[in-house]
């Protein structure tokens, strides 16, 4: 067994120039970012964007073309039992025994680690309203997602890697995942990553973002960072004398009139800029914060721009 | 403690606790003294990452509208006049900004503009 690196603690994954081809196609390119302790991580991305690809090459069910990509301190490709029984996995698409029932299935993962917690296991049974007596082949597909979060989490995984747990469950259960997660970050101070496209509700637990766009890296950022520096700005000017372009960099899209325009900026210092464009359109500059939703297609073009520059 | 979070309206969580506990501190409903509760309990209680909670509860220190003594417990600091007094104008100032923004949209002039203020204060004070 390998001794642990002294970095497990602080960035349980790290990402560095991370690339993956299937055949001539690129899923992922010269990706690089680190997570730090203790955070949970939105991964997000549209379709086909590289996110599965990325979490199945982070628990070594994919080998990297070119980079390396270390969870819990160990190359991906080499985790051993030491690091596996700290990994919790929940894929889009698990693979159960289906012949089994629930309790069978749960009791059948939980021989694999010294450490199922049986407690927890009831517990989140009950919660998530799961009947341990049904056969995993008549499971509804909600159903199932709820048995894969629980095989994920009841060995109090310290990095907890998630695809797209929550799509086919119902917003009440979803609301008490969220809370599951949450509860697991406060007994355990466990590390999520988490992909979704139902932002609204990822947005209530996440505290960073890594965007993926085409298999690229668009973001790494802190969530609250994110919030402060993205805004939509209404311009009203009593003159009518706004341009009908804006040239600054800081303004991502437009639209309007002379006298009344919207747009959507980012700016380091947000407030800074509301007083400048003020002064400089002599306009009232009325600014709101953005939604994760309303972000997401921001987040995306930030890399169009970057590859334009 | 009572708060309310919109997760949805783009404002920094942190910062809605923030400005949250700030007025309740302005209007007297958290007393100098009182407790608050734990990152932990608080956590739970507004279904927050507990790193917002303490994110939050650490600026608020630094700002000295709290303080924690004997080790742990998180307090309501006890407030000099004069910050109180920019504290209670603090948040009308903000809702006033939007106001006169509002007013000059709309070219209600400025007269107009206080009468109605004036107005408003004496109907609420009924």
């Amino acid at each position: 067994m390998k001794t642990p690196s002294p970095f497990v603690s602080s960035e349980p994954l790290v990402v560095e120039n991370l690339s993956k081809l299937f055949g001539k196609r690129t899923a992922l390119r010269d990706v690089s970012f680190k997570i730090p302790a203790g955070r949970v991580v939105g991964l997000l991305g549209r379709n086909g964007a590289g996110k599965t690809t990325l979490l199945d090459l982070a628990c070594g069910l994919l080998l990297p073309t070119a980079g390396e990509i270390r969870t819990l301190g160990c190359a991906a490709r080499e985790l051993e039992s030491a690091q596996l029984n700290r990994l919790g996995v929940v894929r889009q698409e698990p693979r159960f025994l289906d012949w089994m029932t629930v309790r069978q299935q749960l009791e059948f993962t939980a021989s694999f680690y010294p450490h199922w917690d049986h407690g927890l296991e009831k517990r989140l049974t009950e919660m998530l309203e799961l009947d341990g007596a049904r056969r995993i082949v008549q499971l509804s597909q909600g159903d199932q997602q709820k048995l894969s979060i629980l095989l994920g989490v009841c060995h109090r995984p310290s990095l907890l890697l998630m695809d797209e747990p929550m799509s086919a469950l119902d917003p009440i259960i979803r609301a008490r995942m969220l809370d599951v997660l949450l509860e697991r970050l406060r007994d355990d101070g466990c590390t999520v990553l988490v992909s979704s496209h139902l932002l609204a509700d990822v947005e209530k637990i996440i505290d960073w973002v890594v965007c993926l766009d085409a298999g690229e890296l668009a973001v790494s950022a802190s969530f609250d960072e994110l919030q402060e520096s993205y805004a939509e700005w209404t311009l009203h000017s009593a003159t009518g004398t706004l341009p009908e372009t804006f040239s600054e960099t800081c303004v991502l899209s437009h639209e309007g009139t002379t006298k009344l325009a919207r747009m959507r900026v980012c700016a380091a210092d947000t407030a800074s800029e509301v007083e400048r464009f003020a002064s400089m359109y002599r306009a009232e500059v009325k600014s709101r914060a953005l939604s994760l939703d309303e972000m997401f297609p921001l987040l995306l073009k930030r890399r169009e721009r970057r590859a334009k520059s | 403690m009572l708060l309310v979070i919109d997760h949805h309206n783009g404002v920094p969580a942190y910062r809605q606790i923030m400005e949250q506990v700030k007025f309740q501190v302005a209007s007297g409903v958290l007393a100098p003294g009182t407790e608050l509760p734990s990152t932990r309990a608080l956590s739970a209680e507004l279904s927050l990452n507990p790193m917002t909670i303490s994110k939050a509860y650490g600026l608020l220190e630094r700002e000295g509208v709290l303080e924690r003594r004997r080790g742990q417990t998180l307090t309501v600091r006890e407030q000099h006049a004069d910050d109180l007094h920019e504290q209670k104008l603090e948040p009308l100032r903000r809702h006033l900004a939007t106001a006169a923004t509002m007013a000059r949209q709309l070219g209600v002039s400025p007269a107009q503009a206080i009468k109605l203020f004036r107005e408003t204060l004496d109907s609420t004070s009924k």
